[in-house]
């Protein structure tokens, strides 16, 4: 059935006859077979954490990098500091490039394992997984990448030349006319989908040569989907190795980012103080905040993401309940028990399936779910227009030359650091608490931001250096 | 599950009532689940097959009793049993849920993390309460003829994408009772999409991008070809943008009104120039100060090559105006619940009634049957056929058309030729 054509590899590699011959004669790897091979208690937990660093490296920079180019910039940087891949044109001698190889595809491994256990931290190291071997194909040459492709057996279809105009007609214009193309089924491209960077008939997507990455980590992330299936079920069997098992868990506990976990007892806030409080909320609590009092109405995404910091900073069910029932005064008490208190009391764990839930982190609140039109919530510096964020930002009292700043960096994508800014702006305004160390690392979840603005707690710099 | 049979004398409840939501009691209700909902085609709609299949025996339903308790995680082995448990619960609404690996009713008997999603429709659903910002007619929950055309734009507009593009073919467009449009994808390739590959869909959908604070809500790249479903949503767009914007709507009309639409325009002094003319001729509709308004865009693009955008406004600007407005949630989660096609909606009254294909132009959802009238017509004994008829006929072709389509798809695979 496959009278389309292949796509193939040409030419040998460059490599060395040593390296040819040996355990690991190419770079790139869809890690396909595991290591069968000896490893040192010692090398197991340094190798691991190594990889560790470049996949939350990976993760950073996707939230704080400005544009492609830093973004390439940040990844290659932390790949070179911990765990640099050489290629076979580097004439460094073939027993370091084996031990760089060995370390790639023993830690990749051992990952693998660390994070089998939950759903949650098996789809945190699929994400950043496949960033790192998006990111590695990119900066890879063409011979390594044709290695690569030929490696991972992709089946390509690829669109004609001469067949272009009859399969793709006026879309063909999307296209430059040099460009190769390959059929697909859409499925196998869904990033390149979701931006509509592809052109798209009858359940085909036509890929061209550049995006061929997409398609190689399609094939990557299938792959380690169903490996990292196959090894949570062989987990258990594992814990008899009094060994591994506290490092496996220590690895993956250090790795997603940590959600915030109020220090606060419910109970400090109750439903007559939020109002007075709202001077040291973020900006993004700052405007729900008002637009709740204005409107007597908050959408979904606004409640949920007003309605959980304020959980964080102590106020109790109870109160919350009387405080949202106030809020929405323009209906009736019928409305709002059937309507809305279901998912307050939701929230704190009291229905459906009674999860704790915590308040959403920056990273959440930048990356996931933004708004739509009627919306309010989300991420002012990362969401608002940026007149609409100069504005809101002059209304709370600060000084023309950081609002200018402020609304560079939130231009320039530094989301959190402009909120960082702004509460630093906020602070030396306040002599009251002026012994307070301005926060140097940037704020992570609004309720740390509170938190830093109220004085409750020292700031996380100045926590570390003590 | 046991159930009460109680066939009832109920010729006098439906002769009192006027219209909407009045008309709704549990009385009316049940008459309706035992008179008129159309259980058969509905359960081959879920089922594809005349034989139960864990399409649906392993489909979740919800059902909101005594407005306000839901009842999550119900599951049917046969119609049968659906069709009693309804009549006996008579729900003010259903919802449908996704098919899980197991029947939704053990949920709770199984190993956290057994019970999954495994396939759903497809769906979409637009609202007209997410163009509140645009339409000057109405807001909220109300509805008009007027607003109502912002539904026909998207209902053309995704069902040419999900049909040219995604090569889909099974699509039901339901009227939600009130003031929207779903959208149902029975495509097989459709409902094995997981939730990645729906985000993937509703985001190749969605261009209208941006909260209540940011008045530029899209951004078509100046650097790419238009792509080429954007170039046939604009030309959809531009069959019916002036009659639906500018005149029906006039968003141009007043001062505050065409501020709204020019906040879009990055470019100040252009900001100003327009509203300081408006504001001397106050009285020009909506269409002059459009012309105007491209005028002086197409003035400035000629002058200066740096600012692109300027050749894009116009497109970018009734795509802001006129795009479909999707509620992506809906869409991405194969386990998010949706009401259910035939569903009487609690506050209008109207049933969810499916638009044929054909009728997207033509359909009147203030004209959709409403519960007090069909039970008016059922007791009126001068015909057969209630006004619900022609809908029931269009989801029962759709109905056939799957198990048509379900029968085909079984049949190479019993011949043993498998192929890829």
């Amino acid at each position: 059935m496959f009278n389309q054509r292949t796509a193939k590899a040409e030419g040998g590699s460059a490599a060395p006859e040593v390296v040819r011959h040996s355990r690991y004669p190419t770079r790139l790897t869809m890690y396909d077979k595991a290591p069968a091979l000896e490893v040192s208690i010692e090398e197991f937990e340094t190798f691991a954490l190594d990889r560790l660093q470049v996949l939350r490296a990976i993760e950073d920079a996707q939230l704080r990098a400005k544009g492609e180019d830093d973004m390439r910039k940040r990844i290659s940087e932390a790949l070179e500091r911990h765990l640099p891949l050489h290629t076979n044109r580097s004439r460094l001698p073939s027993r370091q490039l084996m031990a760089e190889r060995r370390k790639d595809h023993v830690s990749h491994f051992i990952l693998r394992l660390a994070f089998s256990r939950t759903e949650e931290l098996r789809s945190w190291f699929l994400r950043y997984e496949c960033a790192l071997l998006k990111h590695r194909f990119r900066e890879a040459d063409t011979a390594e990448r044709q290695e690569l492709l030929q490696t991972a057996r992709l089946q390509l279809a690829l669109v004609p030349q001469a067949m272009r105009d009859e399969v793709l007609g006026d879309a063909d214009a999307f296209y430059s006319p040099q460009e190769q193309l390959f059929e697909v089924d859409f499925e196998r491209v869904l990033d390149l989908v979701m931006r509509a960077q592809v052109v798209l008939h009858a359940g085909k997507a036509y890929v061209p040569q550049a995006e061929i990455a997409a398609l190689l980590v399609h094939e990557f992330r299938q792959r380690l989907t169903r490996a990292l299936a196959v090894c949570a079920k062989a987990l258990p069997q594992m814990d008899e190795d009094e060994r591994l098992v506290p490092v496996l868990q220590n690895m993956s506990n250090q790795s997603a980012r940590s959600e915030y976990r109020s220090s606060t007892a419910a109970g400090a806030v109750s439903a007559d103080s939020v109002d007075s409080l709202g001077a040291n909320f973020p900006l993004c609590m700052q405007h729900l905040h008002a637009q709740l009092l204005k409107d007597h109405h908050l959408r979904h995404g606004g409640r949920m993401q007003l309605g959980l910091f304020l959980k964080g900073i102590g106020l109790s069910l109870q109160e919350a309940l009387v405080y949202w029932r106030r809020a929405f005064n323009s209906m009736t008490d019928d409305q709002f028990q059937k309507g809305y208190a279901y998912n307050i009391r939701h929230n704190y764990g009291m229905e459906g399936r009674r999860a704790d839930y915590a308040p959403y982190s920056c990273h959440r609140i930048i990356m996931t779910n933004p708004p739509g039109p009627g919306d309010h919530h989300g991420c002012p510096f990362r969401h608002f227009a940026p007149e609409r964020l100069r504005a809101a930002l002059h209304q709370d009292s600060l000084a023309d030359p950081d609002v200018r700043e402020i609304a560079d960096l939130a231009a320039a994508g530094h989301y959190q650091v402009a909120c960082t800014r702004h509460l630093e702006a906020k602070l030396r305004r306040r002599p009251s608490i002026q012994g307070q160390e301005a926060p140097s690392a940037p704020v992570t979840s609004p309720n740390q931001f509170f938190d830093l603005c109220t004085g409750s707690v020292v700031s996380p710099s100045a926590s570390l250096s003590a | 599950m046991t159930e009460d049979g109680n066939p009832m004398e109920i010729d006098e409840a439906a002769a009192a009532v006027s219209s909407g939501s009045e008309e709704i009691s549990t009385e009316t209700l049940r008459q309706y689940y035992q008179r008129l909902f159309p259980f058969s085609p509905y359960f081959l709609w879920l089922n594809h097959t005349s034989s139960p299949s864990t399409m649906f025996t392993h489909r979740e339903f919800s059902f909101t009793i005594n407005d306000g308790i839901y009842l999550r995680y119900q599951s049917f082995k046969t119609l049968d049993e659906l069709q009693r448990e309804v009549q006996r619960l008579v729900p003010s609404k259903i919802d449908i849920g996704a098919v899980f690996t197991a029947q939704p009713r053990n949920a709770k008997s199984l190993q956290p993390g057994a019970f999954k999603p495994v396939s759903k429709e497809l769906v979409f659903d637009v609202d007209l309460t997410d163009y509140d910002e645009i339409r000057t007619c109405c807001q909220g929950g109300n509805i008009c003829k007027l607003c109502w055309r912002f539904m026909v734009v998207a209902m053309h507009v995704v069902d040419r994408a999900l049909r040219e593009d995604f090569g889909f073919e099974n699509l039901l467009w339901v009227y939600s009772g009130r003031r929207g449009v779903h959208c149902w994808v029975s495509d097989k390739r459709a409902q094995a999409l997981d939730d990645a590959g729906r985000k993937a869909v509703a985001g190749y959908l969605g261009l209208i991008r941006g909260g209540a604070e940011q008045a530029r809500k899209v951004a078509l790249s100046q650097r790419q070809a238009l792509h080429p479903h954007i170039k046939r949503s604009l030309d959809i767009i531009e069959e019916y943008f002036e009659d639906i914007l500018l005149v029906d709507q006039e968003i141009l009309l007043t001062r505050d009104r065409w501020l709204k639409v020019l906040a879009a325009i990055p470019d100040e002094d252009i900001r100003k120039t327009l509203d300081a003319k408006w504001s001397k001729h106050p009285d020009r509709s909506s269409v002059e100060k459009w012309s105007e308004l491209i005028d002086v865009i197409d003035k400035h693009a000629s002058k200066s090559r740096a600012k692109s955008w300027l050749g894009l406004f116009e497109r970018s600007m009734m795509l802001q105006l006129a795009y479909p407005r999707l509620d992506e949630n809906v869409s991405i989660h194969a386990n998010h619940l949706l009401k259910s096609p035939f569903c009487v909606h609690p506050k209008t009254g109207r049933v969810c009634t499916p638009i044929a294909n054909d009728a997207f132009d033509s359909f009147d959802p203030l004209a959709a049957p409403t519960l007090g009238q069909l039970l008016r017509e059922l007791n009126s004994a001068s015909s057969e056929a209630t006004s619900l008829a022609p809908y029931i006929a269009t989801f029962d072709s759709f109905a056939h058309t799957l198990q048509a389509s379900a029968a085909q798809d079984t049949e190479p695979s019993q011949k043993g030729s498998l192929e890829f």
